[in-house]
């Protein structure tokens, strides 16, 4: 129910689903490319053809235009990557040589390793401080650095050993080395801005079948995943079936958990901290929300949803194949690759997705409130959607009247949440308006024409599992990486630390890396702007915001019950106050209207008393508007009003209770002189006592020197002496 | 016979008394619902009310409005309270010669007032009882058992003492408020809204003390108060401890009443003597109740006081609930249980399962924040501090006030006889507002005795010590006033 109402505006079908792709993709079927490749340091999409390498920067607000393009020279690629300021392409020309060429100049110089001995397993770019380029080969790293004069790479040092495959990923900036019969011991490093960390030898963990035969771990089933800047490792056990989950910290792997698997082939995404887990013969994802070492699913495996076709977009269920008869391809089909973080290519079509999760549906698949808006509060992806469901929960939550210790438990999330974003310095740079994107370039013909055949080479497109000239497992090298949270990857490894959501804390960052990190670790999105509004921007729910979009919206609908919404709002006050903010004073206002109607007047004054509801104008007014019918709660207010010092309100309302001679001797005192002495004298006459009359006249005489020369006194002087 | 022999000393009489019964000639015993004491001769009985009587008829030809509210004898004072229409409580108490107006006529009333609010919160009013049995042996009955344990509190060796000119710094019939920070306010709030949901859908009312003060409420007033004053009086640590110790002391002054009540009064159990202190105790769950029963035979469950609340008009169980310094009065309203002693055992399990961490937390911070018996001691001052609208007042710590002299006490005991005077003559002009006003004595032994009333407000104050002008005296009248009440006393 919650789910619907929230879903409405995105034009959200009724499948059940807890993640989506967003149609419609980026299209990247070009004629005549000789497969597509992922740089994922730079989140570039990369189609060499023949003298060309075609590009889209899937980060940029409109992946689906033409691809940008370079020239280069003709030749086999097995790779390609970017160097990270973009001046130098890389390019695996085969198991022996790299060529690197300048982007400006158009120069270039190659790498080779000796033929006979080793390999090239591949390379990539580091933003380590005294290398460029890591050289993966079966005997060991080697470390470059360029010399843009003129233009070329030096050797700095090599590390020797044996290596049989290796995984990196430029948002860990981590890279596994197999080795060993199995390949199951494994070596790794950690080239970050911050220096080189070596990472302790470790054995992953495999079951055996039977007696003496021994399964190889294969590149395929080992996945770096990097959330909440912790850096995890995924290893599939196809025995056990199982997935063993790895946590990596500066001095030790730590085997977390063993997560069960319902597929012999499964593929890992990292979307928004989580951890999806595609179990692809089944067609169904399973999430994973580690951020407080819990291993359990966040929800039920559902199916991968296609979203927002234009044909068929209202039917409520799409099978799988008639969403691929509407775009082109299945879901999970085979040339799907899974791209870290959050991508999918379809390599067969030539598409790229990007996963999103569907939050709204997870939210209303879980009725347990404080910890799905935990769950929600830990999300980036989408501040807007994230507090609009917040907020939504909590209403929902009260209207459904939870009990009391619930609904406080759920508030103080919300609020610990709110302080802990605060303190971390208010708004999140990563804004992003994932579906405007995608709504824009909805006109985009669908009917496939495009889609020219990958078939064609299939040894060259980016799934490492069909590549057979590259021997050994060597491709992965495309399909891992996303610069992401780089910099508290390091502080994770540096300090192991544990701490969650330390994300966007820069604190100590090298500044050189907190501009690297500014431009180019965003999280990727479908591709969108990226905005830095600071209210947009958070996730973050603020004490007037919960009034505002909670309580002022329940209120009406409470009438019937004001007991239960009271002590909501108490709880809500200690939430408050627990976090140490401020609660918005028309809450003690409706607090106070709330007692009142339920003729708890004995309540406010023990409230106001001991502060519950704190002193404040619009409070005190409040109470003198209440008190009318109670007149200790008018009290209330007017003392409110002095404590507070508003002399003036308190004069007046003195007035308007009778109170004139008490309002005199109390605007002396205080030197109220912006109360009109007419509405003193008025109060005087009105009791028909030329004593007092005259009283007031001779106090104004003297308190305020001009009043003789004021139409005021005439009058008066003439009806006292109509009196006397 | 223990009380009546010290009747016969102290020359202290207490009657009640219906002006709508025992009209006709002859059957004017039964206007008398209750006598104390209780030996005293049916003629002088009778002689004491008919006196009373003819005053009150009397005084109502000059003031229809007004009750009579003293008359003062050679050798007696009468203080009267018409409890309920024309059933009246009359004091008797007897004068000397040195201790002239050494008691406030006010105070007296209030001993009055709150006796018969007590009771009427336990049995009923005595009209209703009346009604229900008009041969008056039930109310009878009650009224004698509840006042003889009641007026065993103003036992003072043989002699029952009643306030004086030393309890001048006191006030009866008010609420005594325990200060908290915000924080723990909230808390402890908390801990309200779930004593509130003990029994699911119908809300208990609840009242927190810590020690002998009151921390919440979720009553009205009128029946917070009483119900304060009857955990102040039996129920908190303190009263339980001295319940427990003056046990062989009670046994031995008043054991004589109550063995008349449980010959004399049919139908009245010992459930109903809810003032007897010896009989209350808290058991290993932590709930005080009385144990009567075991001498009753009835169950081994101890049954829970019913209780009727006069400005909330509702009759409720209370289940009295202590850990360490905190005591929880949990009312449970009777309608909602419908079996009996089963469903209120059924809704203390609920406030355990449910409060008891909330309970613990809150008397430890409360505890933390606890300035002792001194807390709200002012250095300087003897004051008092009376908000009559709310029924709240506070005081110098009696242990303090004890340092001043009698000279201070005696004109600050009149001092306060003048203004409960002024007071209601101002009260009957003008009934709506309220009038400031301020009394500055300097005293025979050069001490300043004060009084100030301002918007309702009455702040009492003996300065020993002091300077000798009246600036000195209003002086530090206006730095109490904004230290201590937020100015509420320095408005000119």
């Amino acid at each position: 129910m919650l789910g619907n109402q929230i879903q409405g505006g995105l034009g959200t079908s009724g499948a059940l689903s807890h993640a989506y792709v967003q149609h419609p993709p980026l299209r990247c079927d070009i004629p005549d490319t000789q497969g597509l490749f992922y740089d994922d340091a730079n989140k570039f999409l990369i189609a060499p053809t023949a003298d060309r390498i075609l590009y889209w920067k899937t980060i940029l607000p409109t992946p689906s235009g033409p691809p940008n393009s370079d020239p280069v020279n003709e030749g086999p690629v097995l790779s390609v990557r970017y160097s990270l300021d973009h001046k130098v392409i890389g390019i695996q020309r085969s198991r022996h040589e790299i060529e690197f060429r300048n982007r400006e100049t158009g120069e270039t110089c190659s790498k080779k390793c000796r033929a006979d001995s080793e390999t090239v397993l591949g390379f990539f770019w580091t933003d380590c401080p005294t290398c460029d380029v890591i050289l993966v080969k079966t005997s060991g790293l080697d470390l470059l650095a360029y010399e843009p004069q003129p233009h070329a790479f030096h050797l700095v040092e090599s590390k020797k050993f044996n290596v049989s495959w290796y995984l990196y990923t430029h948002e860990s900036r981590l890279i596994l080395l197999a080795s060993g019969m199995q390949c199951t011991m494994f070596t790794g490093y950690q080239f970050s801005a911050g220096g080189i960390v070596k990472i302790p030898k470790f054995e992953m963990m495999m079951s055996k079948s039977e007696a003496n035969n021994k399964p190889v771990l294969a590149a395929d089933d080992v996945y770096i995943v990097t959330v909440y800047g912790r850096i995890y490792c995924l290893q599939l056990d196809r025995v056990s079936m199982s997935l063993n989950l790895y946590r990596f910290y500066r001095d030790a792997v730590v085997q977390q958990c063993t997560l069960p698997t319902y597929s012999s082939r499964i593929a890992v995404s990292a979307v928004d901290n989580i951890i999806m887990v595609h179990q692809i013969d089944a067609k169904v994802v399973m999430l994973y929300d580690v951020s407080l070492d819990s291993y359990a699913p966040v929800s039920a495996p559902l199916p991968l949803l296609l979203r927002g076709l234009p044909i068929n977009s209202r039917q409520v269920s799409q099978t799988a194949d008639s969403q691929s008869s509407a775009y082109g391809g299945t879901i999970y089909g085979e040339g799907w690759n899974f791209l870290i973080p959050d991508l999918i290519c379809d390599a067969e079509n030539g598409l790229l997705w990007k996963l999103h999760l569907d939050l709204a549906a997870i939210a209303a698949s879980s009725s347990d409130a404080p910890s799905i808006l935990e769950f929600l509060q830990r999300r980036k992806s989408d501040p807007s959607m994230v507090k609009t469901l917040c907020l939504a929960i909590v209403r929902t939550i009260i209207l459904e009247r939870r009990s009391v210790p619930t609904v406080a438990k759920a508030m103080d999330v919300v609020l610990d949440s709110y302080t802990r974003l605060m303190k971390m310095g208010g708004a999140f740079p990563g804004v992003r308006r994932i579906h405007e994107q995608n709504q824009q370039s909805g006109s985009q013909p669908i009917d496939g024409s495009h889609v020219v055949s990958q078939e064609s080479s299939p040894g060259t497109t980016v799934s490492p599992a069909v590549n057979p000239d590259h021997g050994s497992e060597a491709v992965d090298i495309y399909v891992q990486s996303n610069p992401g949270v780089e910099h508290t990857i390091d502080r994770g490894l540096l300090n192991i630390n544990i701490s969650s959501d330390s994300v966007d804390n820069t604190s100590d960052a090298v500044d050189k890396r907190q501009q690297a990190v500014g431009e180019a670790s965003r999280p990727l999105s479908s591709g969108t702007m990226t905005q830095h509004g600071q209210h947009a921007g958070t996730v973050a729910i603020s004490p007037i915001e919960m009034f505002q979009s909670v309580f002022t919206l329940v209120e009406d609908e409470m009438m019937g019950d004001p007991a239960y919404l009271i002590a909501v709002i108490i709880e809500f006050l200690r939430s408050v106050s627990k976090a140490g903010l401020k609660a918005p004073h028309n809450l003690y206002v409706m607090t106070a209207t709330l007692l009142a109607r339920s003729n708890r007047y004995a309540e406010i004054a023990l409230f106001v008393s001991n502060k519950i509801l704190e002193p404040c104008k619009e409070l005190a007014m409040q109470l003198m508007e209440l008190g009318l019918q109670h007149p200790p709660t008018r009290k209330l207010g007017m003392d409110m009003l002095r404590e507070r010092g508003l002399h003036h309100d308190y004069v007046t309302a003195m007035l308007q209770d009778g109170y004139y001679l008490e309002a005199l001797r109390y605007a002396r005192k205080y030197k109220v002189i912006t109360v009109q002495p007419a509405l003193f004298l008025e109060k005087a006459l009105a009791k028909n006592s030329a004593h007092n009359l005259a009283a007031v006249l001779s106090f104004f005489c003297e308190f305020t020197p001009s009043f003789k020369a004021t139409s005021d006194f005439v009058r008066y002087r003439h009806i006292l002496s109509e009196m006397v | 016979m223990g009380l009546s022999s010290a009747a016969t000393g102290d020359g202290v009489q207490l009657c009640v008394f219906d002006l709508q019964r025992g009209q006709q000639e002859g059957q004017e015993l039964d206007k008398i619902l209750y006598f104390y004491p209780a030996d005293c001769p049916i003629l002088l009985q009778l002689s004491v009310i008919g006196l009373c009587e003819g005053i009150v008829t009397f005084t109502r030809i000059f003031s229809p409005e007004e009750d009579c509210e003293v008359i003062e004898s050679e050798k007696h004072s009468h203080v009267f309270y018409q409890a309920e229409t024309d059933i009246w409580m009359v004091l008797v108490v007897e004068k000397n010669k040195e201790n002239e107006l050494t008691w406030r006529c006010g105070a007296l009333q209030g001993i009055l007032k709150e006796a018969h609010s007590l009771f009427a919160m336990f049995h009923g009013p005595i009209r209703t009882l009346l009604h229900k049995q008009p041969s008056a042996e039930l109310a009878r009955g009650h009224l004698r058992t509840f006042l003889t344990d009641y007026l065993s509190d103003f036992n003072v060796g043989k002699k029952l003492q009643f306030p004086t000119y030393r309890d001048s710094l006191k006030e009866r019939g008010t609420v005594q408020m325990l200060t908290v920070s915000r924080e723990v306010a909230l808390d402890v709030q908390s801990l309200a809204t779930v004593l509130g949901s003990c029994l699911g859908n119908v809300t208990c009312q609840s009242l927190v003390l810590f020690e002998d003060l009151l921390v919440s409420t979720t009553l009205p007033p009128d029946d917070t108060l009483n119900l304060y004053t009857y955990a102040v009086l039996r129920l908190t640590p303190r009263a339980l401890y001295s319940n427990a110790s003056s046990w062989s002391y009670l046994r031995k002054g008043t054991s004589v009443s109550a063995g008349q009540t449980s010959s004399s009064s049919n139908g009245t159990t010992a459930g109903e003597r809810p003032l007897l202190r010896e009989k209350l105790s808290k058991g290993k769950d932590g709930f005080v109740a009385a144990d009567f029963t075991a001498t009753e035979a009835r169950c081994a469950v101890p049954s829970t006081p019913i209780l009727w609340f006069q400005q909330a008009d509702e009759c409720m169980h209370l289940c009295i609930y202590q850990h360490k310094s905190l005591t929880i009065l949990l009312l449970v309203p009777a309608s909602s249980v419908i079996n009996g002693e089963e469903g209120i055992t059924h809704v203390k399990k609920a406030m355990l399962e449910n409060a008891s961490q909330k309970i613990v937390t809150v008397e430890q911070k409360l505890t933390r924040g606890w300035g002792g018996e001194n807390a709200y001691h002012v250095s300087g001052y003897r004051y008092l501090l009376v908000d009559p609208e709310r029924r709240v007042s506070r005081a110098s710590p009696p242990g303090k006030v004890t340092t001043l002299a009698k000279d201070s006490l005696l004109a600050l005991n009149m001092l306060r006889q003048e203004v409960d005077l002024e007071k209601s003559r101002y009260k009957r002009g003008d009934p709506c507002h309220d009038k400031d006003f301020e009394v500055c004595i300097r005293t025979k032994n050069n001490a300043w005795v004060i009084a100030k009333i301002s918007q309702g407000r009455e702040l009492y104050m003996a300065l020993e010590k002091g300077g000798e002008t009246l600036l000195y005296a209003s002086t530090a009248v206006e730095k109490f006033s904004n230290r201590y009440c937020e100015g509420a006393f320095s408005t000119d």
